[in-house]
């Protein structure tokens, strides 16, 4: 008999740990996703216009996620202590349903990250960048963070200049392809905003233009941001796990 | 009859430096012929850039004077023109100047129509092939040789570019698949937990012998009672029915 209340107290001791932890993870979780959410890097409007924002969805479910881990996990450390099957069924059921939502949260963020190549990227910016009728104003928004893009970062296209010369595009059907090989952007800008030297910005010579592509400003974040929601998310999940099949085995063994 | 002009050897080419917009769809750029034309040019020359389809490269015929030089506009019936003028003092070998030449840079001189020589976009990938030629004020007085073929930039529409990603990425199936597992086996734990309470509460089997968790729980059960002391002389009466006052045995 006082070798079961060791185990008892053992497995009580494992629970209650696994329920801090979970309950810790859910608020990192939550201030994680607050922090991707609250668009640090302004590149929220270029992934809406790919409509494929699901990124950001996986970040709000993130939230709420989070959320609801640490509220549960207070249920079921409160539950383990005083041996209530009621508080620990319901327990079960509902970190079930976080468990379902939050595995669906990590395999969109995955999955769309993958998504995001730079091919997605160069379609969109030479669709609607600069789109002389713009069909609604997200095209205008579209231009607006490629121009603050390219001037913030010194890039120019998604993988360089070339891009502009190697497709055809909305803005080159509003600007000669003499007076503009790639968007003034893509210059070397003076104080004004003005290039520092127009011609040698035209023949590309090194130093008057921008010859890296901005992909890797626009990547970096993204990655971050997804691999962010999915491997901590999957890291959580795992541990979840762990907990709710002792949780189910300490219920199995409660007497009535 | 006028002399023939001189054919210097020279070949126009388009620079060997890296220049990212060298060759676009509509312009190219040209090496300066620097001290090709000295000892041949007087002050009063000037030096012009003829442009010609690479196929009717052949049938151009040098302009015998000024008034005779194929204007920008005539390019696609003429299928050639000549283009940037320039005194030849600047293509001497003391002249200061920027490396390379610009064909096509101008759109303000497309747009308007003037007739001045025009340096204007060119309007197809072409190719082209270009020489330079001395004018004097009695004709040609010398050229250089045709370049290479120059074939222009021709750009691709973006219905071209595929966004699918070349492959799944690894990561993605792992995740999902290991998810997917553990799910599956929470939910088979689940179910067989609720399975074996169901099926146990329908044949009313007896729970408590191997449950050792125990809730604390308070009794109110009666104590049972303590016997109560046998009185004195009880004999071969049963026990508990003994009478108060001593009897004489019966026989045993």
């Amino acid at each position: 008999m006082a070798k079961n209340y060791d185990c008892v107290h053992i497995l009580q001791g494992l629970l209650v740990f696994g329920n801090v932890v979970i309950g810790m993870c859910g608020i990192a979780l939550t201030a994680e996703c607050i922090y991707f959410v609250s668009n640090p890097h302004d590149l929220y409007p270029l992934l809406k216009a790919t409509e494929n924002s699901d990124i950001y969805t996986s970040a709000w479910i993130g939230i709420f996620v989070g959320l609801a881990l640490f509220a549960l996990s207070i249920l079921g450390i409160i539950g383990v202590i005083k041996a209530s099957r009621t508080l620990l069924l319901v327990y079960i059921i509902l970190m079930l349903t976080t468990f379902a939502f939050e595995m669906a949260s990590c395999i969109t963020a995955a999955t769309h990250q993958d998504s995001l190549t730079p091919g997605l990227f160069l379609k969109q910016m030479l669709e609607r960048y600069q789109k002389s009728e713009p069909a609604n104003n997200s095209d205008n928004v579209v231009t607006k963070t490629w121009d603050e893009l390219m001037l913030q970062n010194h890039c120019c296209g998604v993988l360089g200049p070339s891009d502009w010369q190697e497709y055809t595009s909305a803005f080159r059907r509003m600007h000669s392809d003499a007076d503009y090989p790639w968007p003034r952007m893509c210059c070397v800008l003076d104080a004004q905003g003005l290039p520092i030297n127009l011609d040698g910005c035209k023949l590309g010579v090194s130093g008057y233009y921008n010859s890296n592509g901005c992909y890797d400003t626009i990547s970096g974040p993204v990655n971050t941001h997804a691999w962010g929601v999915a491997w901590f998310g999957f890291a959580i999940l795992c541990w979840t796990f762990c907990v709710l099949l002792g949780t189910m085995f300490y219920w199995s063994r409660i007497e009535y | 009859l006028p002399t023939p002009p001189a054919r210097l050897p020279y070949v126009p080419q388009v620079p060997s430096m890296a220049l990212l917009g060298k060759v676009t769809a509509s312009t190219f750029a040209l090496e300066r012929p620097r001290c090709v034309f000295d000892g041949l040019a007087d002050a009063s020359d000037t030096v012009w850039l003829a442009v010609a389809f690479a196929n009717a490269s052949a049938a151009f015929r040098n302009p015998l004077s000024r008034a005779d030089v194929p204007p920008y506009k005539q390019l696609l019936t003429a299928r050639s023109y000549m283009t940037l003028e320039t005194a030849a003092a600047e293509y001497s070998c003391s002249a200061p100047s920027p490396s390379v030449l610009r064909v096509g840079g101008d759109t303000a001189c497309r747009d308007q129509g003037r007739q001045d020589p025009c340096n204007g976009p060119l309007p197809n990938p072409g190719p082209y092939r270009v020489k330079f030629l001395l004018m004097g004020c009695r004709g040609p007085k010398a050229e250089t040789r045709w370049s290479e073929p120059i074939l222009l930039r021709r750009a691709v529409s973006p219905s071209t570019i595929d966004p699918a990603p070349a492959r799944r990425g690894s990561a993605v199936v792992v995740i999902a698949s290991i998810l997917a597992s553990l799910g599956a086996v929470l939910a088979t734990a689940v179910l067989g937990a609720l399975g074996a309470k169901v099926w146990d509460s329908l044949c009313h089997q007896d729970l408590g012998t191997d449950a050792f968790i125990r809730r604390s729980y308070r009794t109110h059960h009666i104590p049972p009672a303590l016997p109560q002391p046998l009185p004195p002389g009880c004999g071969c009466s049963p026990p508990g029915l003994c009478r108060s006052a001593p009897q004489p045995p019966a026989p045993c």
